[in-house]
């Protein structure tokens, strides 16, 4: 559903990505993983428009996002979470998750025609998200009074509030604990079933490699290996790519 | 009440309508130091109205927010893409240009035998529809003060209505808002019109207490202050702005207190507010909690 075509990404001389390909399949949990600047974020940026690439396209289900807006994209479809966190600290979580949902209608509707609706935050939709991600006793608490797991989870839910069909999630459990990953791995498993393609990356292997459905890795802003998990990790390309720290390949070994 | 007393409220009435135009850009994320400049659009449109082509004072006072608003509105189209230090300098730029043009620009009627309208750096005297309507200085504080209540209450308005949450959210994050489909440009430019038209509403009622206004009175300075009343009193609510020109104006300036040391209070108060509380006495944070509490 979701294909990048020969994309790249140059600043200056640096090729951040350098010509990757990607097909997602639809309803797939898709790793993406590589050493720290490796191009992973980039990757996501690119597809969200948050970057324009150098060269190639981004498609969705064959259709060419690569000139869109970032709001055009989020209305096809394509939603993301923060490697740093960012919600608008100042809204209710309850708000952060309506705003997430209903910008797109508030572009199209009448400057003046949505001045007297309130209270669209208490929609069924907005609760069951917040019971999704374990947030419904903080509905009405500034986002920037969260902790920083929930602030993951609020971002999340804020990711499935414009109802993607695809959605990337830029290092979910980046300072979670094991049990916490735990919880995630199992909300993104719950997320797929509900018809959401993920393209997740992470280093938390344990994570990557315990739910992802095939899991490409990434060095130098170019795709040095693509398969399941079991293939990935068997990869001596892939070793290679790890090796710089013996501790990285032992974790990659054993996960 | 006596003449300073009611003096002092009309300052503060006045002081605080450029005070909230200053906030507003401030909730939309944009510091601007030129709010002077359609205070001054205001006074001088509206006074023009008024004074030499004889309008009614309603309809004066109209066309002074309109010119404010139109003005806010078209400065805002190129300047909405710049943020932080470029938006401030571009702000403060044309609010000199602005008070540059005032300074040459000549526009004299002959009114029932008087020479009447701006004479350049000389100023524009004799805007006196209020005297001539006899309005004692205590019934034209009532109009300067439903003035201030109008805008209270639109601002109101736009907070039910959900404006003024669509402009903190741009505010706050303008990437994270554009991904989400909000119109960033077009909320930015509704609230600089907004700002012009609210600040150009305090220039009419000002120039037609004052009766006489000049390019120099809307100095850098006026525009510096309107911005520290909303840094100070907070930008969680509309009533901030205008307690901190409630602090500045009724405080440290009328009761005299420190003299000829009120600026070095009020830059120091300015500057340990800021630290202490970033967002002002009157923040987000407190506001929530406020309205969390009021819930109960």
């Amino acid at each position: 559903m979701l294909a990048l075509d020969s994309l790249s990404k140059h600043f200056g001389g640096v090729r951040a990505v350098d010509g990757i390909s990607l097909t997602l399949k639809e309803g797939e949990i898709f790793g993406l993983i590589g050493p720290n600047g490796s191009g992973k974020s980039t990757t996501i940026n690119l597809i969200t428009g948050l970057y324009t690439p150098t060269t190639g396209t981004v498609r969705l289900d064959g259709r060419d996002l690569t000139a869109m807006a970032q709001h055009e994209r989020t209305a096809m479809g394509v939603a993301r979470t923060f490697q740093n966190i960012r919600l608008f600290g100042n809204l209710t979580v309850a708000e952060n998750l309506w705003v997430a949902q209903n910008g797109h209608e508030q572009r199209r509707a009448h400057f003046l025609g949505r001045w007297f609706r309130a209270g669209g935050e208490h929609s069924p939709e907005i609760g069951e998200l917040l019971k999704f991600s374990r947030l419904h006793s903080k509905r009405d608490v500034q986002a920037s009074a969260l902790s920083f797991g929930e602030m993951r989870r609020l971002e999340m839910a804020r990711a499935l509030a414009s109802r993607p069909r695809v959605l990337l999630l830029d290092e979910p459990a980046a300072g979670a604990s094991r049990e916490d990953g735990q919880i995630l791995a199992e909300r993104i498993r719950e997320t797929r079933d509900r018809g959401v393609t993920v393209l997740l990356i992470e280093h938390m292997m344990e994570l990557v490699m315990g739910i992802s459905d095939r899991v490409a890795v990434l060095n130098f802003g170019r795709k040095i290996a693509e398969g399941s998990p079991a293939e990935v990790q068997a990869n001596a390309d892939v070793r290679a790519a790890y090796l710089g720290s013996k501790h990285k390949d032992e974790e990659l070994i054993h996960a | 009440m006596d003449g300073f007393t009611i003096s002092v409220l009309s300052n503060i009435a006045l002081f605080s309508f450029l005070a909230i135009s200053a906030w507003v850009l401030l909730i939309a994320g944009e510091i601007s130091f030129g709010q002077q400049a359609y205070f001054a659009l205001g006074a001088y449109g509206a006074g023009i109205a008024t004074a030499v082509w004889q309008w009614p004072f309603a309809l004066g006072v109209a066309f002074g927010i309109g010119l404010g608003a139109l003005v806010g509105g078209l400065v805002a189209w190129p300047a909405v893409r710049l943020s932080g230090l470029h938006y401030a300098i571009a702000t403060l730029a044309f609010a000199e240009l602005v008070r540059a043009t005032l300074n040459v620009f000549t526009y004299r009627r002959d009114v029932g035998g008087v020479a009447t309208g701006p004479d350049g750096a000389n100023g524009f005297r004799d805007i006196r529809w209020v005297y001539e309507a006899g309005l004692p200085p205590g019934a034209y504080l009532l109009v300067i003060a439903g003035c201030l209540a109008g805008v209270i209450g639109l601002v109101a308005l736009l907070t039910r209505g959900r404006f003024m949450a669509r402009l903190r959210i741009v505010g706050e994050d303008p990437i994270l808002a554009a991904m989400m489909g909000l119109p960033v440009a077009r909320t930015r430019i509704a609230a600089a019109a907004l700002a012009g038209g609210i600040a150009a509403l305090g220039g009419a009622l000002y120039a037609h207490l004052a009766t006489y206004v000049e390019p120099a009175q809307f100095s850098v300075m006026t525009g510096v202050h309107a911005l520290a009343y909303g840094l100070i009193g907070g930008l969680g609510t509309v009533f901030g702005p205008i307690l901190g020109v409630l602090i500045d104006i009724g405080l440290l300036e009328s009761l005299r207190i420190f003299a000829g040391y009120r600026m070095v209070v009020f830059g120091g108060l300015v500057a340990v507010v800021l630290i202490l509380r970033p967002r002002g006495v009157l923040d987000e944070r407190m506001m929530h909690r406020v309205a969390a509490w009021l819930r109960r």
